[in-house]
């Protein structure tokens, strides 16, 4: 076994020991066993930083990759099915020596920072054993090496989340949520179940290696279709755990659980795995299926920016902006920017878990007020978390020289690029809702700011019973005093909260992944993450149009030919290498035209709020349709009310009819039926049979009444009878003789 | 006395028929056990009769050996008859037997 693969196993273990210890013996810890947490993802963060330096610093190899695997379970011919035999594997290449290191950072910053946020709590050593469980799933997901252990380790992040997500459970709020995230993420599972089935009935292996090896030398006994529709179903996972629309609807509403598990989970981590997922498949998604990713991806960027907007919780707009982020990286990856989605990924990780860290500081600051209406002049109280929160801000908006800006023009490079490969005018509604969500990006999160950290306080423009409730709900801070107002007790937060604010933010620097500011290219992060060439020589029967693989190949080798000359990897695909040459091609358009929509954004966001040439309030009044389309989520939640939850409740009902009346209506019937032929047997029996015993009964009876008066039991009478008898005999024997 | 008709069987034929009905008679209507017995003497003694006046005619000694068994079964019969009669008034004070109907139990 190689030592890489040993120092990840003992990383993947040691949050599920920090998970055994603390909900076993958290009471009997000092500090309910909050250090055992910090501890542990510690020594797991530094052997992950011991594995990244290895892989990507001192190795430097695109192609790196070490693999090992064990039989777990060997069912052998199984009748119907074939050689059932689960396997579980390690593999770790470049993207999981960063995932590792990525993960374990923001988890180890999240303990850290929630030993101040969640002080007092009276679940606190609970809490941190829930974090030790989902970071063990998550490191999981991202060592797995077959899709088995995927699906395994995938169903327990969702578990983790859902005990997170519904962590203050007294309130009814977080129940709810918690449930709907749930099921939710239900629904897309079953997909990527299913996808895994069709994989498996073609290959009899989960493991990703075989299945690509098998596609590759084409085994795949079934039409493309089919081949599309496991890459389909697969996605399904990443829609639902990714939050993607239409299964977007549960990450707000998963806002309800404590702000640190919504910078760990439903920002930087667990809603990236269904992006890092479709990368582990991404070799075997066909054209036909990366068209639907795409256009699912640039959808989802663009209404989850538009209902950002207007949202007025600080975490709702943040998390608005997750789903808007999660969806340029699906974007990203249908277009086929495979590295640009991935730098995205890690870039979006640590920017937006500081900015969920920075408002859980606010809100931790504002005493529970999460309303950004009645925020305001934050700057002078926390010059900490405004730095920081302004740093990653501007990350997220995509200003030159942060991380965020070189990942999302990657990603809209591509756009543009696949765009121009597919040749059609409606391939250009993908990079332009991605400039359009750029810039909708920018004002939302120029908002955000100003509405947070300028101006004066607002509190006491609070409605005071709204005041009350807001603290009363949550049961949970008991220990906090509630009585002062927010202004007078606002201060800047402690240092254990601080530095993972500071930590984080400095990593949405552009120096720590590529020297050039503006090509992310030339940066560490996308040479060792290469867009692997497609298993599925599909582009021509999947196009279809008479032409020949043949007939391809010299146009394919010229711009392989063309792309390395640059320095570029080639690719075999024709496909794969005309989209790498033109997004190569289309780099400093996307720049372009992303900075004039990243400084419009901001531009428009400081004449509405800043300067207030454009009265907001008034706007929202003059488009008022629009204003409560995007306040109210685009009625997703109405409309799946409507439809799936009152169609469920429908079908519910009717089922119970049919359950009442038809179904029971049989049993009745059957035991109507057998009553009435019971009754029927009854009155045979009592009638028919008894009356024939006691007729015979009767009949004895009758007889021998009269049959008893002959035997008076006097000698006499007897010897009367005898006589009679002989008399009579005599009589007939000598009539007999007369005649 | 020629003009009497010598006895012949017929006369004893005809005397034992009587003894017999008088015998039976007596079982039948008497109501004294120990008369009941005297009827049934009256018969056995009608079958001897019956068995002397046949073997007279026949010349043989077969009926008188028949009745000399009969007179000794006779005594028999009447010694465990009268027993049986001391029970049955040790047992019913009573020796009536129309009021002895136990037999119909």
């Amino acid at each position: 076994m190689h030592s890489l693969i040993q120092l990840s196993i003992v990383v993947l273990l040691l949050p599920l020991l920090s998970f055994v210890i603390l909900i076993f013996f958290n009471r009997r810890l000092p500090r309910r066993g909050d250090f055992v947490g910090v501890g542990i993802l510690g020594t797991a963060f530094a052997i992950s930083a011991y594995i990244f330096w290895t892989v990507i610093v001192q190795t430097y190899d695109p192609a790196f990759r070490v693999a090992w695997n064990f039989t777990w379970i060997d069912l052998g011919n199984v009748p119907g099915i074939g050689p059932l035999t689960i396997k579980m594997g390690i593999v770790i290449d470049n993207l999981t020596a960063i995932m590792l290191a990525m993960v374990t950072l923001i988890s180890l910053l999240v303990h850290l920072y929630s030993t101040g946020y969640m002080a007092g709590d009276k679940n606190y050593g609970r809490y941190f054993a829930f974090l030790g469980i989902f970071t063990f799933s998550m490191l999981g997901i991202v060592l797995s090496d077959n899709l088995f252990s995927i699906y395994i380790f995938w169903e327990l992040v969702g578990l983790s989340s859902y005990l997170l997500i519904g962590f203050f459970f007294e309130k009814d709020s977080a129940a709810d949520a918690q449930k709907k995230a749930f099921l939710a993420n239900r629904v897309g599972d079953i997909g990527m179940w299913l996808g895994i089935l069709i994989l498996y009935s073609q290959f009899h292996t989960f493991s990703f290696a075989e299945i690509y090896a098998n596609l590759a030398a084409g085994k795949f006994a079934m039409s493309n279709a089919w081949l599309t529709a496991a890459g389909l179903l697969l996605f399904m996972g990443c829609v639902g755990k990714s939050a993607q629309f239409p299964l977007h609807i549960w990450l707000p509403d998963a806002m309800e659980g404590p702000t640190p598990v919504s910078a760990l989970i439903h920002a930087a981590t667990m809603v990236a795995a269904g992006v890092y997922f479709v990368a582990r498949i991404f070799v075997l998604l066909t054209p036909d299926a990366l068209h639907v990713i795409a256009f699912i991806g640039a959808f989802t960027a663009f209404m989850a920016a538009t209902i950002a907007i207007t949202q007025n919780d600080i975490k709702r707009v943040l998390a608005y902006s997750t789903v808007s982020q999660l969806g340029y990286m699906v974007l990203g990856l249908g277009v086929g920017a495979y590295s640009a989605a991935l730098f995205h990924l890690v870039t979006h990780a640590f920017f937006k878990a500081c900015l969920f860290l920075g408002s859980g500081a606010i809100i931790h600051a504002m005493h529970h007020e999460q309303d950004m209406r009645w925020m305001g002049g934050l700057r002078k109280h926390m010059p900490w978390t405004f730095a920081t929160f302004t740093l990653a801000t501007l990350a997220l908006a995509g200003l030159p020289l942060t991380s965020g800006f070189m990942s999302k023009d990657a990603i809209l490079a591509g756009a543009i690029g696949f765009a121009n490969v597919e040749g059609g005018g409606v391939y250009y509604i993908i990079p332009v809702l991605g400039f359009f969500s750029a810039m909708l990006t920018a004002f939302y999160m120029g908002r955000q700011i100003w509405l947070v950290f300028f101006g004066e306080s607002r509190t006491h423009l609070k409605p005071a019973d709204d005041h009350h409730s807001a603290h009363h709900a949550h049961g949970a801070h008991d220990a906090h005093n509630d009585d002062h107002h927010a202004d007078h007790g606002v201060h800047e937060v402690s240092w254990n909260m601080r530095a993972p604010l500071v930590i984080l933010a400095a990593l949405s620097v552009f120096f720590v992944y590529s020297p050039n500011p503006l090509d992310g290219a030339q940066g560490w992060f996308m040479k060792m993450i290469k867009t692997p060439a497609t298993v599925v020589a599909s582009y021509q029967s999947a196009v279809g149009s008479g032409h020949s693989a043949l007939k391809e190949l010299p146009s394919a080798e010229a711009a392989g030919e063309h792309a390395s000359e640059k320095g570029e990897h080639t690719f075999a695909d024709p496909r794969q290498a005309e989209l790498a040459h033109t997004s190569h091609a289309a780099h400093y358009t996307a720049i372009y035209i992303s900075s004039i929509m990243v400084i419009l954004g901001i531009t428009l966001a400081g004449v509405v709020f800043v300067f207030k040439i454009i009265d907001p309030d008034k706007t929202a009044e003059t488009i008022r349709p629009l204003y409560l389309f995007s306040l109210n989520k685009w009625y997703w939640d109405e409309i799946y009310q409507a439809t799936f939850i009152r169609g469920s409740l429908l079908l519910s009902k009717m089922l119970y009819w049919f359950d009442r009346n038809i179904i029971d209506g049989m049993v009745n019937g059957a035991a109507l039926i057998v009553r009435n032929v019971a009754f029927a047997n009854n009155s045979f029996d009592k009638y028919v049979v008894d009356g024939l015993v006691n007729f015979t009964a009767f009949s004895v009876n009758t007889t021998g009444a009269v049959l008893r008066k002959l035997q008076t039991g006097k000698v006499q009478t007897y010897v009367v009878m005898l006589l009679a008898v002989v008399f009579g005999y005599f009589v007939f024997y000598f009539t007999r003789l007369i005649y | 006395m020629e003009h009497l008709v010598p006895i012949g069987l017929n006369h004893y034929l005809t005397i034992s028929a009587f003894l017999l009905g008088f015998g039976l008679f007596a079982v039948m209507t008497r109501k004294n056990a120990i008369v009941v017995l005297m009827g049934v003497e009256l018969i056995l003694n009608a079958a001897n009769i019956n068995f002397l006046a046949f073997s007279k005619y026949n010349g043989g000694m077969g009926g008188v050996m028949f009745s000399l068994f009969v007179i000794v079964i006779a005594a028999a019969e009447a010694a465990i008859a009268l027993a049986i009669v001391i029970n049955i008034f040790k047992i019913f004070k009573s020796v009536d037997v129309s009021s002895i109907d136990t037999l119909k139990e």
